[in-house]
């Protein structure tokens, strides 16, 4: 279970981000999604390409791995969820985590991440997120099954997917034609 | 796509349903001063519908959620099928509007402007303040000319015209007259077809081919993006046209980096391709157009292929396929951004590209036409807005200034001289060009009163500010100049603090003068901001809506039953009722009648670089960027600048660069990027807060060619600002 973002239909809009913000009216410096664009010199022609990310629900995650009060737990359906009641704000897990997801609340001394809106999936809605993306760029995929080919595991700017094994995947941007005047 | 199992989840909720939301909600409110009491009495989760007002293509309609009384969530309407049950960005932060600790509370009055004095005052002492101020002036100049009203699209709202309604119920006065965003656009229509019409958006996936032209809707229509995207995967080919390459273009088959303010000399070019090709489409023009015959002669004797390559910067093989594709391909659409007319210029490429849709037969089909924004659904009663003026009032009628001169024209005016502003849904501080000039104006009144949310540069240079109330604050009815949707606005929490709403401050304010002068402002002093609403509608709206009362729009937005295909009954507004290729009533405005090349405006030596100044993601004008939860994905403004002409000047990235020429300077850090040409550099404009940015500060107020026929003044030519940069 985790994300699918079509970096082609993604325009960096942000809404994905802001509408978790909304569900969950977070701190202001706490983002459970971020929206990142791909450094330009990535492919043939500069292009504007971002890259939407949450928390990656990792096979492997290295968040529940280090932390010493096992706030974290996976879930069978793959959701990695962190339980802000057990967390001590330690950060490990931050510290752990190579893609920067656990976010620090400075308000609670505690760290908070995207659960994969699990209360939403549990009752049948869709994520806060993918449901407000406008371009429909961005889904929850249950990837065991998922058949569909033209997903990659990583693109660039995303660290080594080796270490925690996320289970996001992404669709690459199709680089359009360009004329140039500094051609 | 796999459907996900949901039975999957439902183990392990119980483990986790603690934790979620913790981080949430009812803490921010605290942190904001209020108390949850203070909020409302209701109890229990609600849910109310409202409408995004801003000045946006996409008028959002939202489904608000209040839990004991206070706001705890926005949601899109999935009954609106053009915003498709999302907002943007913007849209998702409204809480944080709504319940931000920077919030104007109270009516304050400044003791010295820009000093940032302030002094909480009672409503009752404000309207005081400001009656005694306007009776004055009345009585000195013996009329209420000298009183200048500045409103605009802040907020979008029909109610909201109730601010004007409220000048002319004290007399005749001073009006910011025309519009900054769209007029020479307008008018360029206006001339060809006899007024805006667009296709419903919703229309865009019918087209073959979409030339998206000088138009940025991934960052300023978020919600046609989609549709946008679904014409391609269904085939259609996007080619976006533009100085920069912006998300949408990024996003495009095809993206030709036009020279600035040249689009003009590309449409005839391509003009001259069709004719000579003979791809027109002599049926259509035969039957729907005038002047055709003349314009091909302008094109035979004027214009070539080659020409339009070394104006445009295009190569000439790009320029003929772009033609042949368009001709060929049908329906082929056309969407005319208002960045491409913001140039001296724009008015007449305007009218060149409404052209080239016009010769192919391509206006007046679904998936065709030259689309650029619509006035169809605005039919209300202005019933807010319509004030008679009191008896005997002095003067012939309201004085109109130019919005886009602002400062000057205020500094100039004469006989009388302007003595007092009232500001609401704008900002000029912020927004006008010639900042400088605004201050004067600003510094030169004896008496500035700003209605709005937050501290923002025009209200620190009022002497009164007045607290207005947010949309989920209030009652209100929203229609799109683009798409074809009416929304409701319901009240949904009670107003936080002090706040007012515009017409209640105009009825309370009324009263006042009524108490201090009998029979001085004719505004009524009571009402039910409900009832407001309804008066707003009648039964032309009804109709074309299908609905038989105001109130059924409180189960949701509706959409209007017909003339989603713009002109498709082929009954041009022009005076002939045909599509004006030669329009006799553009030579009346002083244009010259065919859509002939108008020279572009081009860099001087001194200051070589052109500094476009477009809108960006996170805001629209000063609106948004404020917040925190924005501050938190960005908070500071910035420059793009070409990594040739950043190397050319010893310019690094995050390097402060000065961009600076005649008017005034601005500095701030540097974005390499291969996004802009080298003759171009980009600032995006906008209102950071406790920051002293403003772009406008080097922008001239250099009109744009066009706007005044239909908007009453010229458009601003913004993208026309020629600056140098430097290291610092
Ligand atoms: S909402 Fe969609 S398009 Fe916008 S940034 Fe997020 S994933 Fe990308
Ligand atoms: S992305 Fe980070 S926080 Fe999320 S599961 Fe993987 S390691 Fe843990
Ligand atoms: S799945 Fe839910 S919690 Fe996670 S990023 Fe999306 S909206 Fe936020
Ligand atoms: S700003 Fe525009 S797109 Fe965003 S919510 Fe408002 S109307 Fe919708």
């Amino acid at each position: 279970m985790g994300f699918l973002v079509d970096a082609e239909r993604c325009i960096g809009c942000h809404a994905c981000e802001m509408a978790c913000k909304n569900e969950y009216q977070s701190e202001p410096n706490v983002r459970w999604r971020k929206v990142y664009p791909i450094n330009e010199t990535e492919y043939s022609l500069p292009e504007r390409n971002h890259l939407s990310l949450a928390c990656n629900h990792c096979e492997k995650p290295e968040c529940l791995r280090v932390c010493p009060v096992r706030a974290y737990t996976k879930r069978e359906d793959g959701i990695v969820i962190h339980d802000q009641g057990r967390c001590i704000g330690c950060k490990m897990c931050a510290m752990a985590c190579p893609y920067e997801v656990p976010q620090y609340n400075v308000r609670l001394k505690k760290m908070e991440k995207c659960n994969l809106c699990d209360g939403r999936l549990d009752q049948g809605l869709k994520t806060a997120c993918e449901a407000a993306c406008p371009v429909e760029a961005l889904s929850v995929i249950d990837f065991n099954g998922f058949t569909k080919y033209g997903f990659v595991i990583a693109l660039p700017g995303f660290p080594d997917p080796s270490i925690t094994k996320p289970t996001t995947r992404f669709i690459k941007p199709r680089i359009g034609a360009q004329v140039r005047r500094d051609q | 796509m796999k459907e996900i199992s949901r039975r999957s989840f439902l183990k392990g909720t119980a483990a986790t349903g603690a934790a979620l939301g913790l981080s949430g909600s009812f803490y921010n409110f605290l942190f904001s001063g209020l108390e949850p009491a203070q909020a409302s009495d209701e109890t229990g989760i609600q849910k109310f519908q409202n409408a995004c007002p801003r000045n946006c293509y996409d008028t959002c309609s939202i489904l608000s959620t209040v839990e004991n009384g206070i706001l705890t969530k926005v949601e899109g309407n999935p009954q609106n099928t053009f915003t498709r049950g999302r907002l943007c960005a913007k849209g998702y932060t409204y809480t944080r509007r709504v319940y931000s600790p920077d919030r104007i509370k109270y009516p304050m009055r400044q003791n010295g402007r820009g000093s940032g004095n302030w002094e909480r005052i009672s409503w009752d002492e404000a309207y005081t303040l400001i009656a005694k101020n306007i009776l004055k002036i009345k009585k000195e100049y013996g009329s209420t000319l000298p009183i200048c009203l500045n409103k605009y699209s802040g907020n979008f709202d029909i109610m909201h015209y109730g601010i004007e309604g409220m000048l002319s119920s004290f007399g005749n006065t001073s009006r910011a007259t025309g519009t900054p965003c769209w007029p020479a656009g307008i008018d360029s229509q206006t001339f060809d077809m006899g007024t805006i019409v667009n296709n419903d958006p919703e229309d865009l996936v019918n087209s073959k081919y979409l030339i998206l032209w000088g138009v940025n809707p991934a960052w300023t229509s978020v919600h046609s993006m989609y549709f946008v995207q679904e014409a391609q995967r269904r085939g259609c080919k996007i080619v976006a046209i533009d100085p920069v390459l912006t998300q949408t273009a990024s996003k495009a088959d095809l993206y030709l980096q036009i020279k600035p303010s040249t689009d003009g000399a590309l449409a005839l070019g391509m003009a001259r391709y069709i004719l000579d090709h003979n791809l027109i489409d002599a049926k259509w023009l035969m039957n729907n157009a005038l002047g055709y015959n003349e314009f091909f002669d302008y094109l035979k004797n004027n214009i070539t292929t080659d020409w339009a390559a070394e104006k445009t910067g295009l190569p000439k093989n790009v320029i003929e396929t772009l033609a042949r594709e368009y001709a060929t391909a049908k329906p082929a659409n056309i969407w005319i951004g208002y960045g491409m007319q913001r140039h001296a210029n724009g008015g007449q490429n305007v009218r060149a590209i409404d052209a080239l849709a016009a010769i192919t037969g391509n206006i007046g089909k679904s998936g065709g036409g030259a689309q650029y924004a619509h006035l169809e659904t605005w039919g209300f009663n202005y019933h807010a807005m319509v004030q008679n003026k009191p008896a005997g009032s002095a003067g012939s009628g309201d004085r109109a200034i130019n919005i886009n001169n602002f400062g000057a024209e205020v500094l100039a005016a004469k006989e009388p001289p302007i003595k007092m502003l009232w500001i609401a849904c704008r900002n000029p501080m912020s927004q006008d060009p010639e900042t400088s000039v605004v201050k004067k104006a600003f510094e030169a009144m004896d008496f500035v009163v700003t209605a709005d949310q937050f501290f923002n540069p025009s209200v620190a240079m009022s002497d009164i500010v007045l607290p207005v109330t947010t949309i989920f604050e209030t009652w209100g009815v929203n229609v799109s100049y683009w798409h074809y949707w009416l929304c409701l606005n319901q009240q949904a929490i009670k107003p936080m603090y002090e706040s007012k709403n515009d017409i209640q401050i105009a009825m309370e304010l009324s009263k006042k003068m009524n108490e201090l002068e009998p029979g001085s402002c004719t505004f009524p002093t009571s009402g039910d901001l409900k009832d407001w609403v309804g008066k707003e509608f009648n039964t032309g709206i009804y109709n074309q809506f299908g609905i038989s009362d105001w109130k059924e729009l409180e189960k949701g937005p509706v959409k209007t039953k017909a003339g989603h295909v713009a002109w498709q009954d082929g009954k041009f507004r022009t005076s002939s009722g045909k599509y004006e290729i030669w329009s006799e009533e553009a030579k009346k405005f002083g244009h010259l009648p065919l859509p002939v090349y108008r020279e572009e405006l081009k860099p001087a030596n001194e200051y070589p670089y052109r500094c476009i100044s477009p809108h960006w993601k996170l805001n629209i004008h000063s609106q948004f960027q404020n917040l925190d939860w924005m501050q938190a994905i960005n908070n500071a403004p910035f420059i793009e600048i070409h990594p040739e002409t950043a190397q050319k000047m010893g310019i690094q990235e995050k390097d402060n660069v000065k961009m600076y020429n005649d008017l005034g300077y601005i500095v701030l850090p540097a974005k390499i990027t291969e996004t802009v040409a080298q003759d171009i550099v980009v600032v995006y404009e906008a209102w950071y807060k406790d920051k002293n940015f403003n772009v406008n500060y080097t922008v001239k107020a250099l009109p744009a060619d066009m706007g005044k026929k239909a908007t009453g003044m010229p458009g601003m030519a913004f993208h026309d600002n020629f600056v140098n940069i430097a290291k610092v």
